[in-house]
């Protein structure tokens, strides 16, 4: 069952000197409970696709369809089923975490116990109860994101949208969130999200979609984007090559004055022996989710040129 | 949402972002009593005593007036700084509690200086019950007028920078340059015409008569008749609902 249906959908803003395209022909499906990352560039068309989907922006051509509803003609329809978490949102000034959970559940039409008992719910799964009742201008930049992602997942909508929702926490708290998105996804949300936190991107999405220049890339898993570069292996030299040497095997990198080849699987044998003749410490593993990402839309700019 | 959920949602956003502000920062009041009392203090030194009940009713009408421009600012605010609008966008509440709620939550703010206006005026002229009611009245359009103008106005900017001296610029126009603290016959009378350009002077013309102050003779003759002026506020309050239910960007184009 589908959640959301987008097909064609382009998004043009006047700019300055001349029109600037930031969704360009997107088609895009997210299945009904998934956990679905968008990712992409800055600039990348991501936020806009999450407006348009969410009903904040109009689109310039092209649909969207929710629980099947059509977004630009029954917005009243999909209102009631989203959620949003927008881009370096700030909670308000003189609100309390407790408040703010609170009174934007029982804005939205929850009863006072539901309210109640997905305040306390919240308010430990994101840990917050230690401020719980400080203003918002009290707290720090970390404090306040969590305070404002804990008030859109109360709401257990239907279809949640979450625009780097963890932009500003330290590791602990990017778990306790990661935890409180997997847990509203296993009661049912349907959750898409946006991150450049490549490891979060990967802990949380089921599926995933790369957008580049307002287009979509990929659309897959993690692993499966892996393959789609092949060049799944990440093979890094502590010395005894040079990057010429390691050029005509796959991508080099340089990481900290090592060398880093992304390669097939089919290089790997060649390579390790001929480091161990050399006496080149040599270290073997998956290519990350990042260097795969930096690797497809490294080659989007190149087609593009 | 029933119609019952919207109109508890209208309380709550007055809740958000009145009653909470003001019971954490009570000195934000100050700011809305600074303004309009200081012109009052001025008419009272300056001018002849007559004209001090008409500074309290154009410091009532200020007031109201200019909870347009904090209902503009914050919009502007929660929108572009905060991205709250979005939040409740993205929600089933309307925009028409939205608006009304963030329109309530302007009027809590501008409350104690209201009551305290009404109360010197209460003190100085012998209002009539019926006097006191069309006052109220006048009160509410213009607080409608007002708010309904300032988010209309917030959503029309992408920049909070930009949006500042818009909002002075038309909330001055609407409350300091019209005759609001003095009875519009002092204006020259070949250039009367022009104060009704502004809805806040029928606004005035019909707080004044409500607080049983003359209005004088206009010219020409019609500026001065009470249905003229009921028109021309209503016709103003409706104008600006108007146009705030069918122009502002709820969703950005």
């Amino acid at each position: 069952m589908e959640a959301l249906v987008a097909r064609g959908l382009s998004k043009t803003y006047r700019g300055r000197d001349r029109p600037v395209a930031a969704l360009d022909g997107v088609d895009l499906v997210v299945e009904r409970g998934r956990l679905f990352g968008l990712l992409g560039r800055n600039g990348a068309g991501k936020t806009t696709f999450i407006k348009i989907a969410a009903t904040l922006l109009l689109p310039t051509a092209g649909t969207v369809h929710l629980f099947g509803h059509d977004v630009v003609r029954a917005p009243e329809r999909v209102r009631p089923d989203v959620a949003l978490v927008p881009q370096e949102g700030r909670p308000f000034y003189h609100m309390t975490p407790r408040e703010h959970i609170y009174e934007y559940l029982r804005v939205r039409g929850a009863s006072s116990e539901t309210a109640t008992a997905r305040t306390e719910e919240l308010l430990d799964a994101m840990g917050l109860r230690a401020v719980e009742r400080e203003p918002s201008y009290r707290l720090s930049g970390g404090f306040q994101q969590r305070t404002l992602v804990a008030m859109i997942l109360a709401t257990e909508a239907p279809f949640l949208f979450l625009d780097e929702p963890t932009l500003g926490m330290d590791p602990f708290a990017r778990r306790q969130v990661w935890e409180v998105i997997r847990a509203a996804a296993r009661k049912g949300s349907t959750v898409l999200l946006t991150t450049h936190y490549l490891d979060e991107a990967e802990q949380l999405s089921e599926e995933l979609a790369v957008i580049e220049g307002g287009r979509v890339l990929y659309r897959g898993t993690a692993d499966s984007l892996r393959s789609t570069i092949r060049r799944e292996v990440r093979l890094q030299f502590s010395g005894g090559f040079t990057t010429a040497e390691l050029e005509p095997f796959g991508k080099v990198l340089v990481d900290r004055q090592r060398l880093v080849l992304l390669t097939a699987r089919a290089s790997v044998r060649e390579l390790t022996e001929l480091a161990l003749q050399r006496g080149s410490e040599v270290t073997v593993g998956p290519v990350t989710l990042e260097e795969a990402f930096l690797e497809l839309v490294g080659r989007g700019i190149e087609e593009d040129l | 949402m029933t119609w019952v959920d919207q109109g508890r949602a209208v309380l709550r956003l007055c809740y958000f972002n009145g009653i909470i502000p003001l019971w954490r920062s009570p000195l934000l009041i100050a700011a809305v009593f600074l303004t309009p009392f200081s012109f009052l203090f001025f008419l009272k030194v300056v001018a002849p005593a007559a004209a001090f009940p008409y500074g309290v009713v154009g410091g009532i009408l200020f007031t109201v007036l200019f909870s347009g421009n904090g209902m503009l600012n914050d919009c502007a605010y929660l929108r572009l700084e905060r991205q709250l609008q979005q939040v409740f966008v993205a929600s089933p509440v309307r925009s028409f509690s939205y608006v009304l709620g963030m329109a309530l939550s302007e009027l809590a703010f501008t409350l104690p200086a209201l009551v305290l206006f009404l109360g010197i005026l209460a003190a100085i002229l012998p209002i009539s019950v019926g006097g006191f009611l069309l006052l109220l009245g006048v009160v509410l359009l213009t607080w409608l007028m007002a708010t309904t103008l300032g988010f209309l106005i917030s959503t029309m900017f992408r920049q909070l920078r930009e949006i500042w001296p818009i909002g002075t610029l038309i909330f001055s126009g609407l409350a300091i340059l019209p005759p609001i603290f003095y009875p519009a016959n002092v204006v020259p009378s070949d250039v009367q015409w022009v104060a009704f350009l502004a809805p806040s002077t029928y606004a005035a013309q019909l707080a004044e008569r409500a607080a049983g102050l003359s209005t004088g003779s206009l010219a020409p003759a019609f500026l001065g008749s009470p249905v003229f002026d009921l028109i021309g506020l209503v016709g103003g309050t409706v104008l600006f609902a108007l146009a705030a239910a069918y122009l502002a960007r709820w969703r950005e184009p």
